[in-house]
This record gives C-alpha cells, sequence and structure tokens, in this order.
C-alpha cells in the first residue's frame, strides 16, 4: 500500500470521527454542545481539505519550516557546514513489523486483563526476554523475578494501590 | 513577593521534597540516557505517581525528572549519535565527532555544564518576569482566556512540526477527546456510549502514558536491534576540560540561553526546534564556522544552553495562562490539573510560593544533575551497548501497571493500549502528538472560560469586552498567516517559472 493510500485511510478515519462527534452532539443540550459541534464541523472541514490537498499536491508544500538553516550562497553569507554524523535514518517499517508491535501490546493487555498486572508483568518480561534471547533462561528469570518483586514494591506495598486479581481469578479460587 | 520566594524555598527543604527531587532527577538522568525514552515519556510514566503528596514534592519529583532527562537526552546524542528526543538532534552534529576522537568525557561535561548555566539563567528569567507580568494577568477575564486558550490552540498547531492542516487536525481531536465524560456544567454524559467508566472521562495521565511511553516502546519493539552498539575509543580528555570550555564560552552560553528563553515563551515551539537554532546560531557567530560538524565544542555548549534555558521560559505561559510551551509542559499541566491548582491569575497570587518553589526546583535540580553528571561521564564514557529487548518488556510492564495506578481502574489499562496504538499511527502519519496533548489540555479552559464568559456577559460578551475582541482579531490573524504565507510563496513560485 503506497503512503498516500495510506496518509488517506487514516484520513478517512478521522473524517468519519468528526462526522460521528457531528451525529452525537445532536442529542445534547444546546450548552452541552456548544464547543464540541463547532468544532467537530471545523474538524471535519479541515480533514476534508487535507484529503483534497494531499492528493492533489505533495504534503510538504503545507510544511512549516519555523528554521531554515540558510544554504550557502552568493551573498557573502556565511555557509553553514554540512554536520559529518547524521543519525542514522533506516527505512520505513514493514506490516508485519508494525503487526507484531501492536501484538506486544495486545498480548501483555490480554495477560494483564486474565491474570492482573503482577503475574501479567513476570509472565509477559520473562517471555520476552526469553522468546528474543536477550538473556539466557536463568538469568533471564532472574531479572524477571527482580524487576516483578520491585513493581509489586513500588506499586502495591509502598504507593498501597488496591490490587487486580484478573479475569480468571475466580477460577483459581475455586 | 520576598515573602513568596522564602515560602518557595522553604516548601523545597521538607524531607519528602528533597528526596523527590533526588529521586526525580537519578530516574529522569536514567530515562534520558535510555535512547529512545526522552523527557516527555519520563514524565508521563511519573504522572500515576503525582498524587496524595505535597505539591512542591510532586512538582520537585516532575520537574526535576524532566530537567535531568534534558542532560541524559544529551548522552545518547553525544556518545552514540542516537537523540533520544529531537531536542537532542543538534548535539550529534559535534557531540559524536568528539566522541569519535576520544573526546566523550569533555563533550559530556561541556554539555553538562552549559545546559547548567542556561537552566540557571532560565529560572532568573522567570523570577524576574513574575513581578512584570502579574498586572497583565490579573487584568484578564474569562473572555480573554478563552481567547488566549484559542489562541494557544492556533498557535500551537501553526509552528508544530510537520503539516499545518494535521497539526490543527490533532489539535481538534484532542479538544474532543477530552470532552468525553460528564459535562461538569450541564451534567449531560458525552461521548460515553452508555458506559459508567467512560463517564468519568478520559484520565489525563493515563493519555500521556499510552501517547507518547506505549507507542515509543511499540517504535522500539519494531527496531528490535541493538539501539546502539559503538566500539569504544581511547579517551583522550577530561572532565575539567569540558568544565572550562563552557565557563570559557560564556558570551554564548548567555546568547544561546537568551534564544532559549525566547522559543520557550513561545507556546508550541518545543525544545526540538531550539537545539537547532542554538546550533545555527552558535555557527553563524563562530569566527571559525568550519570547525562545526567536526567535533566543535561549542556545538555542543550552544544547543545544551538552550534547551536548560528553555525550561525557564516555557514556564512562563504555562503557569500565566495555562498555555503549554511544548510536550513536557502540557504534562506538567496535566499533573497542575490532578494537584488542583489552575493556572492563571491564582498561580500569581494564591499560589504564588508554588511558583518560587519551581524556580527553586529548577536552579537546585540542574545543580543536582550537573554535579551527578559530571561525576558520571566517565563511566558514560564507556558505555558501549543498549538493547531495545531489554527496555520494551521493562518499561510497557511500568506503562500499563502505571496506567492501572492512576485510579485503580483497570479499563485505564486498555486506554492506555488503545492511546498507545493512536500515538504511534499519528506518529507515523505526522499527525502531531504535542497539539493532541495541548488539545486536551486547552479544552478544559475553553469550555469553562466560555460558560462563565456567557454568564457573566451574556451572548454578546465580545462586543463587552473590546480586549477579548481584539484578540480573537489576532488568532484569525496568526492563524491565517501561515496560509497565506503558502499561497503567496506559491504565486512567486508559479510567476517564476
Amino acid at each position: 500500500m503506497s503512503r498516500r493510500t495510506q496518509d488517506n485511510l487514516v484520513a478517512a478515519v478521522l473524517l468519519a470521527v468528526f462526522a460521528g462527534v457531528i451525529w452525537l452532539c445532536q442529542d445534547f443540550g444546546p450548552r452541552a454542545r456548544m464547543i464540541p459541534l463547532p468544532l467537530a464541523i471545523f474538524g471535519l472541514i479541515l480533514t476534508a481539505i487535507q484529503i483534497v490537498w494531499q492528493n492533489l499536491r505533495s504534503t510538504d508544500e503545507l510544511r512549516m519550516h519555523m528554521i531554515a538553516v540558510p544554504a550557502p550562497d552568493s551573498t557573502g553569507a556565511r555557509p553553514v557546514p554540512v554536520p559529518e554524523s547524521k543519525p542514522a535514518v533506516g527505512r520505513g517499517p514493514s506490516w508485519r513489523e508494525e503487526a507484531g508491535a501492536m501484538g506486544v501490546v495486545l498480548v501483555l493487555l490480554a495477560l494483564v486483563l486474565l491474570l492482573g498486572p503482577i503475574p501479567a508483568v513476570f509472565l509477559f518480561t520473562g517471555g520476552y526476554f526469553v522468546i528474543t534471547r536477550h538473556y539466557s533462561l536463568r538469568a533471564g528469570v532472574i531479572y524477571t523475578a527482580v524487576f516483578t518483586a520491585a513493581t509489586y514494591l513500588l506499586f502495591f506495598v509502598a504507593l498501597e494501590i488496591q490490587p487486580y486479581h484478573g479475569i480468571l481469578a475466580p477460577l483459581f479460587a475455586q | 513577593m520576598l515573602e513568596a520566594i522564602g515560602a518557595g524555598l522553604a516548601a523545597l527543604l521538607t524531607p519528602q521534597a528533597i528526596l523527590f527531587m533526588f529521586i526525580g532527577v537519578i530516574y529522569g538522568l536514567v530515562i534520558g540516557i535510555l535512547p529512545g525514552l526522552g523527557g516527555v515519556v519520563a514524565m508521563a510514566l511519573l504522572l500515576p505517581f503525582t498524587y496524595g503528596f505535597e505539591k512542591a514534592a510532586t512538582l520537585a519529583l516532575l520537574l526535576g525528572a524532566h530537567i535531568a532527562t534534558i542532560w541524559g537526552d544529551s548522552v545518547t546524542s553525544i556518545l552514540f549519535s542516537v537523540p533520544g528526543s529531537a531536542k537532542g538532534l543538534a548535539l550529534c552534529f559535534d557531540g559524536y565527532p568528539m566522541t569519535k576522537q576520544g573526546q566523550a568525557k569533555r563533550a559530556l561535561a561541556a554539555s553538562a555544564t552549559g545546559a547548567l548555566m542556561g537552566g540557571i539563567i532560565g529560572a532568573v528569567f522567570l523570577a524576574l518576569c513574575i513581578p512584570l507580568i502579574r498586572p497583565v494577568i490579573l487584568a484578564l477575564g474569562p473572555s480573554e482566556y478563552l481567547m488566549m486558550a484559542l489562541w494557544g490552540l492556533t498557535v500551537i498547531a501553526t509552528f508544530s512540526e510537520g503539516s499545518l492542516m494535521k497539526g490543527l487536525i490533532a489539535s481538534l481531536l484532542g479538544v474532543l477527546v477530552a470532552f468525553i465524560g460528564t459535562d461538569v456544567v450541564t451534567a449531560t454524559p458525552r461521548f460515553t456510549f452508555g458506559s459508567e467508566f467512560l463517564m468519568d472521562g478520559i484520565s489525563f495521565p493515563v493519555a500521556m502514558i499510552g501517547l507518547f511511553a506505549v507507542s515509543e516502546m511499540m517504535k522500539l519493539a519494531i527496531k528490535g536491534t541493538p539501539i546502539v552498539d559503538r566500539s569504544l575509543v581511547k579517551e583522550v580528555s577530561t572532565v575539567w576540560q569540558g568544565v572550562m570550555d563552557a565557563v570559557r564560552h560564556w558570551w554564548l552560553v548567555v546568547r544561546s540561553s537568551l534564544l532559549g528563553l525566547w522559543i520557550g515563551v513561545l507556546p508550541g515551539v518545543g525544545a526540538s526546534v531550539a537545539g537547532l537554532a542554538a546550533y545555527a546560531q552558535a555557527v553563524q557567530t563562530s569566527k571559525t564556522p568550519e570547525r562545526f560538524g567536526k567535533g566543535a565544542v561549542e556545538g555542543v555548549i550552544a544547543p545544551d544552553a538552550t534547551m536548560g534555558a528553555n525550561e525557564g521560559g516555557g514556564l512562563m505561559p504555562t503557569l500565566a495562562f495555562g498555555i503549554p510551551g511544548g510536550e513536557s509542559m502540557a504534562i506538567l499541566l496535566v499533573a497542575f490539573i490532578g494537584l488542583g491548582v489552575v493556572p492563571g491569575p491564582d498561580m500569581l497570587t494564591k499560589n504564588l510560593d508554588l511558583v518560587f518553589s519551581m524556580v527553586w526546583i529548577i536552579v537546585i535540580a540542574n545543580i543536582v544533575v550537573t554535579v551527578i553528571g559530571l561525576a558520571i561521564c566517565p563511566a558514560l564514557a564507556r558505555l558501549p551497548t543498549l538493547h531495545a529487548n531489554l527496555m520494551v518488556p521493562i518499561v510497557l510492564s511500568v506503562c500499563f501497571v502505571g496506567a492501572y495506578a492512576t485510579r485503580s481502574r483497570i479499563e485505564d489499562v486498555v486506554v492506555a493500549a488503545v492511546f498507545g496504538v493512536l500515538g504511534y499511527v499519528m506518529d507515523k502519519y505526522r499527525y502531531s502528538r504535542a497539539n493532541f496533548v495541548s488539545g486536551m489540555v486547552l479544552a478544559v479552559m475553553i469550555e469553562r472560560n466560555l460558560h462563565i464568559s456567557l454568564t457573566l456577559y451574556g451572548k454578546d460578551f465580545l462586543l463587552q469586552r473590546p480586549i477579548a475582541l481584539a484578540m480573537l482579531a489576532f488568532v484569525l490573524f496568526t492563524a491565517a498567516l501561515p496560509f497565506f504565507r503558502t499561497w503567496r510563496r506559491d504565486r512567486k513560485r508559479a510567476l517564476a517559472t
């Protein structure tokens, strides 16, 4: 999928969000919709313009540059040397890599919902170390246990946060 | 005023405040030194810990961490040419060549001393500004504050990185997200879809954790490889050389600091612009510009002094008008809301001692960061490698537990995950996350001041408040100006071809 198509997809989703807000605002009283409604209409118009704009011309043309480092010219102004070292700029991530990253977040989320934060942290961190082979199994388990204990002590002992035992807690209780 | 200065310092001398500042500074240094994690991530992760403690102590934790990350960010730029955030970019240009030449200690020390000097200049500026700006703030009413918030919204979008249109869209989206929940004025549930959880609204700290920390971890998970991996070069410099470099170039420090202050005061123009601007002015004013890009120490001092001073400047519009100077200031505003502190007239009357506490925090935290920084410079210069696979599970776990800890509601973990994905998408397609956050924060200010204005002056409040009307004209002018400039540039280009 080309970058422009992706940009259009994102803009289309935003358009739908603004349209949805306008529709939902109809149920509110005049005072409750006084700010959200005009802002959503403004957002809808801007997004529509953005879609037209990004399909008719380069997105770069809409960018504002606060600082333009002056290029060497013939007016006698001093040129700014091009830095030797620039931070490495790699290729864009593939959809598989992005899905993988999203999967990492979803796995942790699922573990937290099912088991509660502390068991989830232990399983997720340990699993991540083992799967990525960053540490050996033994070292991974030790570091994970230390980190989980630190997290538990900080949040649930020092800060006295009410623990959550997860959706599966009733099963374990039986 | 003198009483407030004294009270501000006294509030920081409690054991809790001192402990919190040290924790904040050490935590900030660690987070800052880890590539990929900048000051915004550091502050977002701290938000769950900001409830239930003394106000001054909480601010010491947050600001201390933030100030420490400024120098921490510089470390990764200098040692690995990997900026922790956009603001560290300028330091790669000369800092990394110095490291390759075996002058890492000198570069790190010059950077820390430059940041300290800049930070102190910024704090002094903030302290001096308070008596000057106080009468102005007290003269403004809710209508003027409404216009100020609208101006903040548009000007932040105008000056943000990337497309102007996308910046405005992100701001509007942030405003609308802030309206999720029960409207405090009419008690109408808005955009809640019947969910009891959404009635309380989206927790700002949770949204920040998702938008910045979770999304940054997604980016690191995609990388998966060592973030930095370098071969060590024999050191030929000393820490003292770096300190003396910063002192010797004091005039460059002053110039860079003033630039940082100015950029900090402008809402929405963050430290990323400040660093590059400082570098450019250092090159332009140097007698030997050809040395830049090859390891000139001035190329390290100038951006750090600017970024140090930027904080003092950035706090001014944040405290006085509630308009955040950048991402980190927006997060600080979220913390203020959590602490029940309202920026604006109250800040310079009832909470003046708190403002001076912040001035003291900037000074003390900068000194502590520099002392620790100089002490650990030799060890940092030998730092060989850091791996994403170590950071992703640890930081992501802290993000999710932190999100849960904010209100002890498991639904907040889902919100953090959703905002994490949203933050990733926004970053990838250049919808500024800073604008989104600013929109969220300013939404409260816009709605509250509009309702107060309507109640006090009626529907034609703008006609009764000429200053507000003039400000509205200014808002429209500043919002239209970039479009006009683009149109004029295009026209010129078309005529030339």
